[in-house]
């Protein structure tokens, strides 16, 4: 029966996606164990430990997620929720990538579904076409692997060769002679930096501790405060979130966490209402990366933490000030001590609050503090800079292009949201451009093309919040609309600084919904 | 270009977009993460980085573009992975509300 096949696909992909970060690691069988009783229908044995197709490569967490769920769907593979967790999290820590191979491309797996990716023409063409580059960019192969994939593409998407820069040229051709031995070269499956990794991955237990954390979330501001990371079983943990907002909004919540390869740090935590992940690369004491929103992964923060321990001056919040004004900077770091300094023209006045893990102060900008970039520290500690400027002199709209879509109305797929900031850049004292930082401003939309206007894109596209959120519209056909059409949009975002008056453009597309949404876009 | 001339809308749009030199647009716009660039027509964008030369309301003719998958990474292809993506939606026009993402957000 069709439904029903449609059905148990469902229901089985309805799991996929919440699967990476359940911590519930309660294997039945050893993930060694699964893939003899799981995989070795279809995949043979090589002998010491080597196994068709899967022991040649290497991906991360949700890429491994990616390739169980294929199976699942494509090839009919049977397997629990719990034994998939399992497998997952044996392959990714058997077969991952090292930190250093993930760099530049972490985005994908951080959900900034804005990034403009950069890769070569070549590659755009034939694999980012149809989704990210960076899809590609997390995997490593062989030659042979790599021709796996071509095949695999072109067998069960046959159409693919009909499409725009596909059919122009002798695309098989093409990704067979030329891409193969491009991404085995760039992407190979031996790499010292991963034969590194393996000698050098911490154990997971070095997370455990207080960690302090400094992050933005757009359209909110600031935020800060300090994670609890505390043991649960194997490499599983439970996190707790104590936090504030610049705003004194808080910012608090517990949940659980997975680490996958020593460093990549996958946890689920809930934050009053709303259920957050958190996708971060843990090295070095260090976290980095993004928390997001589990039903919009386009309301997120940039997120940055230290564990206690080691002394480190994280972040200055906000990282401006202007010349000859009064402002209240708070430090964030761990093991913080001494009065700060924040350099040349800039006077701390009153020590509000100090703790070792932030410091609260009131600064002066002197009138003539020359404008520029001065290096915060703070007994001893150094990092992030403050930006002093007289007069803003250009605004960015971030991001500059962005994607929302329309949504819900009765259908399954949910609003996705514009999500915009005024970006301030002055110039310092050689007249060289400054950013300064994100200040208020007043939102609105104006049609980005005529072709827009005479549709109305503004009227129908959604509504542009007064905080620079952009709320789209309902999905579905609009017979209000000319040829019934969506409430799909063409727009200019423009911010218009509160003080000072100085605008900014950035590009919305507002565009239909999409049904496939898997872990990496 | 020369000896070709524009027969239609879309081709006049695409005419005026090379002699406006707005080709480097366009490239940016397509390479968000994870949207299509295929531009005939493109899933969210449009060969011009905007969305007005998109088939649209998609809903018209969305399985006769689902069936040879013609966009298979944002809409379940019906060829040959999700056959049966559309079983409770078989007007896309009326019925589109019941169609399904494959890959659902965490719960």
């Amino acid at each position: 029966m069709r439904t029903t096949r449609l059905r148990r696909h469902t229901s089985r992909l309805a799991l996929i996606a919440a699967a990476l970060l359940c911590t519930q690691v309660q294997a039945k069988e050893p993930g060694a164990d699964l893939l003899q009783s799981k995989c070795m229908g279809c995949h043979t044995a090589e002998g010491n430990d080597s196994y068709s197709r899967i022991s040649h490569q290497r991906k991360t967490p949700e890429g491994w997620l990616i390739s169980i769920g294929r199976m699942q769907v494509m090839h009919g593979l049977q397997i629990s929720d719990d034994d998939r967790r399992t497998l997952v999290k044996y392959l990714a820590d058997k077969q991952g990538l090292a930190p250093s191979e993930t760099e530049g491309v972490r985005y994908a797996m951080e959900r900034r579904l804005n990034t403009v990716e950069q890769f070569d023409e070549k590659l755009s063409q034939t694999c980012g076409r149809c989704h990210s580059g960076a899809r590609v960019a997390l995997q490593r192969r062989p030659a042979k692997e790599w021709e796996h994939l071509v095949h695999f593409h072109l067998g069960q998407w046959p159409s693919l060769e009909y499409q725009a820069l596909s059919r122009d040229r002798d695309w098989l051709e093409i990704a067979l002679k030329e891409m193969v031995p491009d991404l085995a070269k760039r992407y190979p499956l031996d790499n010292p930096a991963w034969t590194d990794w393996q000698k050098t991955r911490p154990k997971a237990e070095v997370l455990l501790g207080q960690w302090a954390f400094s992050g933005h979330m757009l359209t909110k501001g600031d935020v800060r405060g300090e994670m609890t990371v505390s043991a649960g079983q194997g490499d599983a943990f439970k996190v707790q979130v104590e936090g504030t907002y610049a705003d004194g909004t808080p910012f608090q919540g517990s949940g659980s966490a997975i680490l996958y390869n020593g460093f990549e740090w996958r946890a689920s935590v809930q934050i009053g209402d709303t259920a957050m992940r958190q996708v971060f690369a843990a090295v070095d004491g260090e976290m980095k990366g993004r928390m997001f929103e589990a039903e919009h992964d386009e309301r997120g923060l940039d997120f940055t933490a230290v564990k206690e321990g080691k002394a480190r001056l994280l972040a200055v919040q906000p990282a401006f000030i202007k010349a000859g004004s009064e402002a209240e900077l708070t430090l964030v770091g761990s093991g913080l001590s001494g009065k700060p300094d924040l350099g040349p023209g800039i006077e701390v006045t009153q020590v509000l609050e100090s703790s070792a893990n932030q410091v609260r102060v009131k600064a002066r900008a002197a009138a003539d503090a020359a404008p520029g970039l001065r290096e915060v520290s703070q007994g001893g500690l150094k990092g992030p800079s403050l930006a002093v400027y007289d007069k803003v002199e250009e605004v960015k709209v971030v991001p500059a292009f962005s994607i929302a879509r329309i949504g819900e109305n009765g259908g399954s797929t949910p609003k996705v949201q514009g999500r915009f900031e005024a970006e301030a850049w002055g110039k310092d004292a050689k007249g060289q451009p400054l950013r300064i930082g994100y200040l208020p401003a007043q939102w609105s939309v104006e049609p980005y093309t005529e072709k827009a206007r005479e549709d109305e894109d503004v009227k129908f596209a959604g509504q542009m919040l007064e905080n620079g959120i952009f709320m789209p519209a309902g999905a579905g056909p609009n017979p209000e609309r000319r040829m019934m059409t969506n409430n799909a949009g063409n727009l200019k975002v423009i911010a218009q600084l509160e003080d000072g008056g100085q605008k900014g453009e950035g590009h919305l597309i507002v565009t239909v919904q999409r049904w496939n949404n898997p872990p990496l876009p | 270009m020369k000896h070709l001339k524009p027969l239609n809308n879309k081709a006049q749009i695409l005419e005026q977009a090379v002699a406006q030199d707005r080709v480097e647009e366009v490239v940016a716009m397509s390479a968000v993460a994870g949207c299509t660039a295929t531009t005939d027509p493109g899933w969210e964008v449009d060969a011009f980085g905007g969305v007005s030369s998109l088939c649209q309301p998609m809903e018209a003719d969305l399985y006769g573009c689902s069936d040879p998958c013609w966009w298979p990474a944002q809409v379940p292809d019906m060829m040959s992975t999700y056959q049966d993506w559309n079983a409770q939606a078989s007007n896309s026009q009326d019925d589109w509300r019941n169609l399904g993402t494959v890959f659902p957000k965490d719960k």
